[in-house]
Parts: structure tokens; C-alpha cells; sequence
């Protein structure tokens, strides 16, 4: 695979294939993601999106029944031989899921839950200052400043979104999945998530899945699309929307977008 | 009026008089008891210990108000933290396979045994004279090693096993009803399975949980066969006197005492007492103390929204 600009790669799919029992997710899937940029899974339901996503954290190992084969590289070692910590994988990708999913606790606790367990027993103030590094990071520290131990549950939608990205960012990972972190969001609030990923791109790799083609062609540097379990095709968000070489990505953005 | 309203009607009616019967019921039980009971009780009938039908100005129900305690107490102790660990088990860890249903399959059975049955298993377990230092050794009988197998330990470890299944099932419960997301919020930023357990899903689930705990009392206090069989049919506690004093206190454990549920037996025309009264007015204590262990239970049920 030959890129035309210079970033570089931070996880390698090599033909990876998956199963949920006797059904196949996802056949034959090879794909970089090169460091310091969005990269967007699109594609219709059930096409293997949000299962190869899952596959680069290893959250499916939680999955009764699924099995892979083919390798994921993450800096150039392989994130699912046996002797892999993965603890310690998850550390380095973190996760935002598609519905937020904050702890029925405050939000000072809940951004401190990963920084104890992550860190062992820091500092109170060691700990204030990344908590409010971290909410500043995600736009949500003005919002909450006053109210840092109030129920997070009392937080909107999006502003819970926001919290879990926080939480997130608060144990350093180098590359965050996204899983559809916009769907069960107000217009607002996704632009505010949106702005926030362009500017989480300067520090962390971003991988995204989403069911909007509008999302994807305003934030994603680069996209790949899913079709039946295989990437159709992928290609920089520019090339992709405006020149689609396979007649599957044409007709799938033609109905999007008409 | 039409076939379906008729029919409507008579289905609203019937009901509504089920639910009426029952209430009645319950309200005509605890009604009576007070009319029954509430005159003996005084601060002299919940102060002085049980004494001989002669002296019935002096009569009390003092030990058997503590031996519920204490039964409650050790009973809880032991059960909690075993059906707790077990629940985690079951409902985090157990992959679903035969083993673990044959696991269940147990546990259901065990939920179904009458108490009977437990307190018979228990006075001859408790009986080993292995296990002697529990109660005490059975003295001064030629060619007989055995322990007697009755006190406050031995009762209290078998109603532990008796609301064990109860409490197991109902913490599995409450940790089910945890919610996934929490479950995959944790792992996903590093957390290891532990940590997660211990600082996401039992806090989540912690109301759940003390609620099972409740519900279990309730059925330690309200339980007589292994009173009957485990604790022995003694109405003052048999230890080292006074029975209150700290130094006597492993004494009392080790030896026998009754509940209140065993003085009602007694008490009544059943048992050896014919002193109907105080059988009333203990058995309005008790009822007093299961309607507020309920009112707790309500109090954590009700406060299920969470972190809020």
C-alpha cells in the first residue's frame, strides 16, 4: 500500500478474519492507520465496522464465541499473540463507545477511576491538575468546573460524551476508537465532538465509526469503506468522496448524499 | 351491557378481592397480635430474662430478644461474604457450561430444602467431635466422644447455610442488573477485571446487594426448626454467668440459649409454658422487628436511582 503523504503507521491489519460462532464478521481485512490523523470505518450495519474496531482493543475477546485469525500490529508488534498484556494494549488504545457510558458517580470520581488505577495513588493536586487538563482537552471543563462532584448522570448526552472522552485521554493513550460517538447526539453537540476530534488529532490517532458520510467527509483524513464483512475501498477523504473507484462506494455515497 | 365489559368487570373485581383478602389477612394478623400483645410489653418484660411460670411478674423475654440478635448477627457474618464471593462468581467470572449449571442445579436444590432438614444436617455435622470447640463436649457419659453440637457458633454457621442460596441468587441478581456498558467502559480504559468488580460494578449494584443481606435476616429471625435443633431448648443462655459480661461473652457462644421465636414455642399451649401472653407480646416484638427490616429493605429498594 502506497500513501502519497509521509504520516506514520501506527497499526497494521494483516488479512485478518473473524467470526462470531459459525457466522464470518470479517474476511481478508488489510488496512494501515497512520499516526496523528482520523481515519473513518463507513459503510452500511452489520458490514464488520465496529467489529474490526473492537478487534484493535481486543474488547471482542469479552464476546463469547469469537475467533480470529491474521494479525494486528500496534507499533509494529502484534497485539494478539498470547503473552500480550491486554491491560496494559488497552492502555495505549482507548475506547469511546456509542452510547455514553459514564459510571453512576460523580465526575470527579469518574475521571479518576482510570488515572488510580492506571497510576497507582498520585498526588491530590497531581490528580486535580489531570482531571482538569483532561475536561479542558474534551471542551467540558467550563461546563463543569463548579459541579465536579455532582452526579455524572445529571450531565446532558453530550456533555456525558464528552466526559467519557475526558476519561479517556486521562491514562495517555496513543490512539482512541470512536464507536459511532455521535448517534444518540443532538446536531450541537456532535459539532462540538467533531471541532474536539480535529483538535485531539495533534496528540492522539484517531479511528472513528461512522453511519454518517457527512462526518465522515468533514473530519476523517482518510476513509475506508465496509461492505459484507470486507473493505470495498479505502483511500484519503478527498479521493474517496470525489473520485469512488469501486461502483459499491458510488452508489453508497450517491444515496447518502442525495 | 355487552359480553367483554361484563367479562372485564368481573376480571377488575376479582382481583380487587384477592389483593382485599390478602391485606385483610395481613392486617388482621398483626392487629390481633397487638390486641394480644401489646399489653405485656413493658420496659420490664423486654429487660428481664425468661423465668419459672411462679414468677410471672419478673418475666421477661431479654434472652431470647438477644439471641435473635446474636443468631442474625453470626448468621449474616458468615453467609455475606461467602454468598457474595460465590454471586461474583457466578455472575462475572462462570463461563456457561454444564459445570456451572450443575453449579446453579445445587444451588436451586439447596434453596429448597426445608430448614428442618438443614438444622438436622447441621446438629450432626456440629456433633463431630472434631468440631467440639464450637459447643461443647458432651461430659460424663461412659463410651460417648462426641461434641453436643448445639450453641450460638452452630446455629448461627447453619442458618448461614440455610439463607445461603437466597442470598447467592439475590446479589447474582443485583450484580446482573448492572448494566454492560459499565462492564466495558472500565476494561476498555485498562482496568483490570478486579478492579472493575470492586470500584464499578458492586458500587453500582451495592443497594442490590444490601437488600439481599436484609432479606436474609428476615429469614434468620423468622426461623424456628433450626433453632429448635441447633440451639437447644433452653430459655436463659447456658454459658458462664453473667452471660452479658465481655470476659463471658466466647461462653455464651459456645453454649445455648433460645430466640424468640423458640420462647413463643415455648410459651404457648404447644410447648410446655401455657403462658399465652407472653407468647403475644413476643410475638409482637417480633413482628415489630420484621416490619422494620421491610421498611429498610423499602428504604434501599427505593433508592435505586443510582448515583444520583
Amino acid at each position: 500500500m502506497v500513501y502519497s503523504n509521509s504520516g506514520s503507521i501506527i497499526i497494521s491489519v494483516k488479512e485478518l478474519n473473524a467470526w462470531y460462532g459459525e457466522k464470518k464478521a470479517l474476511s481478508n481485512i488489510n488496512i494501515d492507520i497512520k499516526k496523528n490523523s482520523i481515519t473513518a470505518f463507513i459503510g452500511p450495519s452489520g458490514c464488520g465496522k465496529t467489529t474490526l474496531l473492537r478487534c484493535l482493543n481486543r474488547m471482542n475477546d469479552l464476546v463469547d464465541g469469537f475467533r480470529l485469525t491474521g494479525d494486528i500490529l500496534l507499533d509494529g508488534e502484534s497485539i494478539l499473540s498470547k503473552n500480550r498484556d491486554v491491560i496494559e494494549l488497552r492502555r495505549k488504545v482507548g475506547m469511546v463507545f456509542q452510547q455514553p457510558n459514564p459510571f453512576p458517580k460523580t465526575i470527579f470520581e469518574n475521571m479518576a477511576l482510570p488515572v488510580k488505577e492506571n497510576f497507582g495513588n498520585v498526588r491530590r493536586e497531581k490528580l486535580e491538575e489531570i482531571i482538569e487538563t483532561n475536561l479542558k482537552a474534551a471542551s467540558l471543563y467550563e461546563e463543569v468546573e463548579d459541579r465536579l462532584d455532582s452526579s455524572a448522570l445529571r450531565l446532558s448526552g453530550g456533555q456525558q460524551q464528552r466526559l467519557c472522552i475526558a476519561r479517556a485521554l486521562t491514562i495517555n493513550p496513543e490512539v482512541i476508537l470512536f464507536d459511532e460517538p455521535c448517534s444518540a447526539l443532538d446536531p450541537i453537540s456532535t459539532m462540538k465532538i467533531e471541532d474536539m476530534l480535529m483538535e485531539l488529532k495533534q496528540k492522539y490517532t484517531i479511528v472513528i465509526v461512522t453511519h454518517n458520510l457527512h462526518q465522515a467527509s468533514r473530519i476523517a483524513d482518510e476513509v475506508a469503506m465496509f461492505y459484507e464483512g470486507q473493505i470495498v475501498e479505502q483511500a484519503s477523504t478527498d479521493v474517496f468522496f470525489s473520485n469512488p473507484k469501486t461502483q459499491l462506494a458510488q452508489d453508497y455515497i450517491s444515496s447518502k448524499f442525495s | 351491557m355487552n359480553k367483554k365489559k361484563i367479562r372485564d368487570l368481573m376480571g377488575e373485581v376479582m382481583s380487587w378481592l384477592a389483593s382485599s383478602i390478602t391485606i385483610a389477612a395481613c392486617l388482621g394478623i398483626i392487629i390481633y397480635l397487638f390486641n394480644m400483645g401489646h399489653a405485656q410489653i413493658d420496659i420490664g418484660f423486654l429487660t428481664n430474662e425468661p423465668a419459672t411460670t411462679l414468677e410471672t411478674e419478673k418475666n421477661g423475654i431479654l434472652t431470647p430478644l438477644v439471641g435473635t440478635l446474636l443468631l442474625t448477627f453470626i448468621g449474616t457474618l458468615v453467609a455475606f461474604p461467602w454468598a457474595l464471593g460465590t454471586a461474583i462468581y457466578l455472575s462475572e467470572y462462570a463461563k456457561r457450561n454444564n459445570l456451572t449449571e450443575t453449579f446453579r442445579l445445587g444451588i436451586d436444590v439447596l434453596s429448597g430444602v426445608p430448614t428442618i432438614v438443614v438444622a438436622i444436617f447441621g446438629l450432626a455435622v456440629f456433633s463431630n467431635p472434631a468440631l467440639g470447640f464450637l459447643s461443647s463436649m458432651v461430659e460424663g457419659v461412659q463410651d460417648v466422644n462426641r461434641a453436643f453440637g448445639r450453641s450460638f457458633l452452630v446455629s448461627g454457621i447453619t442458618m448461614a447455610v440455610m439463607i445461603l442460596p437466597f442470598v447467592i441468587k439475590t446479589c447474582e441478581e443485583a450484580l446482573k442488573s448492572v448494566p454492560d456498558t459499565y462492564r466495558e467502559a472500565s476494561l476498555a480504559m485498562g482496568a483490570s477485571k478486579w478492579y472493575t468488580i470492586t470500584k464499578v460494578i458492586l458500587p453500582t449494584a451495592k443497594n442490590g446487594i444490601i437488600t439481599a443481606v436484609i432479606l436474609g435476616m428476615g429469614r434468620i429471625i423468622g426461623d424456628t426448626a433450626i433453632v429448635w435443633l441447633t440451639l437447644g431448648g433452653t430459655l436463659r443462655m447456658t454459658g458462664v454467668q453473667p452471660w452479658w459480661r465481655p470476659d463471658n461473652w466466647l461462653s455464651t457462644l459456645k453454649n445455648t440459649g433460645s430466640t424468640l421465636t423458640s420462647y413463643i414455642y415455648f410459651m404457648s399451649p404447644a410447648g410446655e409454658g401455657h403462658q399465652n401472653e407472653n407468647a403475644f407480646g413476643a410475638a409482637f416484638v417480633l413482628i415489630i422487628i420484621i416490619i422494620l427490616l421491610n421498611l429498610l429493605t423499602d428504604f434501599f429498594m427505593g433508592s435505586k436511582e443510582i448515583g444520583k
